[in-house]
């Protein structure tokens, strides 16, 4: 590749090659978050098999593990309380394909695929001119973005598929109808940017609200290691939207998608 | 140099931010006091074998506080305050570093000087402002869970900052030093997430993981611009058409975030 802009002190070609070692980098961390996920992938398909506890002892049982979404509080005075909506958690699950830790396994693959959805639609537009002149950053950003959200949503289907769960190849959310149409309008970069970033952030924040509530280590770390990922994400788009990159001190939960938003059942 | 910054459009910028980050804070402090209630509960029902199990019941009402359902809360067995007061104090010690080199970096003129560009100035500043809170947060924490506040740096990476300030030339080489900080402060977080005894202690270690994350990400593009000899494409709103391709994606290298380099959670424990 030839150097497009002779004014820049580095060449296009030393930071691509720059770029191929944080590939590499990449992929010498993969392995690490592989055995993580195996791990994971284990404990949930002894879940699935009824076992009552899982090989570190950490993952509780299926009575304990409520779906999210169905106990909106439990306080510490009134343990009988939270006792009878633990157990109408598990009887509301019964039968359900995706339960407990799994369902919010299904809810990450699906934000991903969303993501992976949206960078698609992007590049497609980009490549029709509806865009208007996408910058080249712009247009490496999007698809090294999408391969991430690949690689967590192969990542976390790796799981279910491990538990005997169908894997969720596209995106059954209920939100996913009106980020489409929305894709669909954005006639800009700064629109999909915007659209990008409500994403990157909802997937943060997601992954935030699962460390505190996945039971699993390993699905806990799992969501641990994906979430910088997403604000990191989420950075760079705040910054190529020319807004401050890192604007709160702290990664709220208020935008973490719910499970219920679920469709697959 | 030329600094192409709208300075008033960044002052507006950097406005709304502490608003939303004031929104934040307000958030986190509500979750920590949750959390330290739910250790000092935890602590208390493990010498009641009858007791439920611990942080269940706070940690249910902050998670319902937060807009969904229930959490799976350590048993007794996991639930460990000396562990989770080193892992707070390290954290700590890790921060008061940060704004010890920040502050430091400040004081050069090519950072918080005449030289300076302005968005660089600008995002030390701020990110100089959020570590002391991050301290904040964790040493609060500390206090209420009956242990020491840690207000000394990190000793070991200290020692590193204090090997590499004779060698700045320039300020790739602070935006170097502080990419180092960052990123062993988040791979620590991250780490936690995994090694501590409560839901919302994950959180919280989860929470400001990712804002450290975010503040390597910057610095990792901005390192990219400054030894490409294009700082004056360090600017808000960037001028993106002549950012070069693979600025796109050297700020977040990896797909899963790493932890090889956390500290232990005993190394910036107050002994």
């Amino acid at each position: 590749m030839t150097d497009k802009r002779p004014e820049m002190g580095i060449t296009e070609r030393e930071l691509n090659a720059l770029t191929r070692d944080l590939d590499d980098l990449h992929q010498t961390t993969f392995p690490g978050v592989r055995g993580m996920l195996d791990e994971f992938s284990a404990n949930l398909a002894g879940l699935a098999r009824g076992a009552a506890k899982n090989r570190r002892g950490f993952l509780l049982g299926v009575g304990g593990a409520t779906t999210l979404g169905l106990v909106a509080a439990c306080s510490s005075s009134d343990k009988g309380a939270s006792t009878t909506s633990t157990t109408a958690a598990a009887s509301t699950a019964a039968g359900a394909t995706y339960e407990g830790d799994l369902k919010v396994v299904a809810l990450a693959a699906a934000l991903e695929n969303l993501a992976v959805t949206a960078y698609t639609g992007a590049l497609d537009a980009a490549g029709k001119g509806t865009l208007g002149t996408v910058p080249p950053a712009v247009g490496v950003f999007v698809q090294t973005a999408m391969k991430q959200h690949k690689d967590h949503s192969d990542a976390w289907n790796g799981v279910l598929s491990k538990a005997g769960k169908p894997t969720i190849t596209d995106a059954p959310l209920s939100i996913t109808a009106d980020q489409v149409k929305a894709l669909g309008e954005a006639k800009s970069v700064p629109d999909v940017a915007k659209l990008a970033l409500g994403l990157e952030q909802a997937a943060a924040e997601t992954y935030t609200f699962a460390t505190a509530n996945v039971g699993d280590a390993g699905g806990i770390m799992t969501a641990a290691t994906i979430q910088p990922v997403e604000t990191m994400h989420a950075a760079i788009l705040h910054f190529i939207l020319g807004e401050y990159p890192v604007p709160d001190s702290f990664i709220g939960v208020e935008k973490a998608v719910k499970p219920d938003v679920l469709l697959a059942k | 140099m030329h600094h192409p910054i709208d300075e008033r459009g960044l002052r507006e910028l950097l406005v709304e931010s502490d608003d939303l980050q004031s929104d934040a804070m307000r958030s986190a402090k509500r979750d920590l006091g949750d959390y330290v209630d739910a250790a000092l509960e935890a602590r208390s029902e493990s010498r009641d074998p009858g007791g439920q199990w611990p942080g269940w019941g706070r940690a249910g009402l902050a998670v319902g506080l937060a807009g969904a359902g229930t959490l799976l809360a350590a048993s007794p067995a996991f639930a460990d305050t000396a562990l989770d007061v080193q892992a707070l104090q390290t954290a700590a010690s890790l921060e008061n570093l940060a704004v010890a080199t920040y502050k430091t970096a400040l004081t050069l003129p090519f950072i918080g000087g005449a030289d300076a560009n302005g968005v660089v100035k600008a995002f030390a500043t701020k990110t100089m402002a959020q570590h002391t809170e991050h301290a904040q947060a964790f040493n609060g924490a500390v206090q209420k869970l009956g242990g020491k506040v840690q207000n000394d740096p990190n000793a070991k990476y200290a020692a590193v900052v204090q090997q590499a300030v004779p060698t700045i030339k320039g300020a790739g080489d602070v935006v170097a030093l502080a990419i180092s900080l960052e990123d062993v402060a988040a791979q620590t977080y991250t780490k936690n997430v995994g090694q501590v005894s409560t839901a919302e202690l994950r959180q919280l270690f989860a929470s400001v993981a990712g804002v450290e994350s975010q503040h390597k990400a910057i610095l990792l593009a901005v390192k990219a611009l400054l030894d490409g000899g294009a700082p004056q494409l360090i600017a808000l709103p960037p001028d993106a058409a002549k950012l070069p391709d693979a600025a796109g994606s050297v700020g977040f290298p990896d797909a899963f975030f790493p932890t090889d380099k956390a500290s232990p959670v005993e190394e910036g424990a107050v002994k």
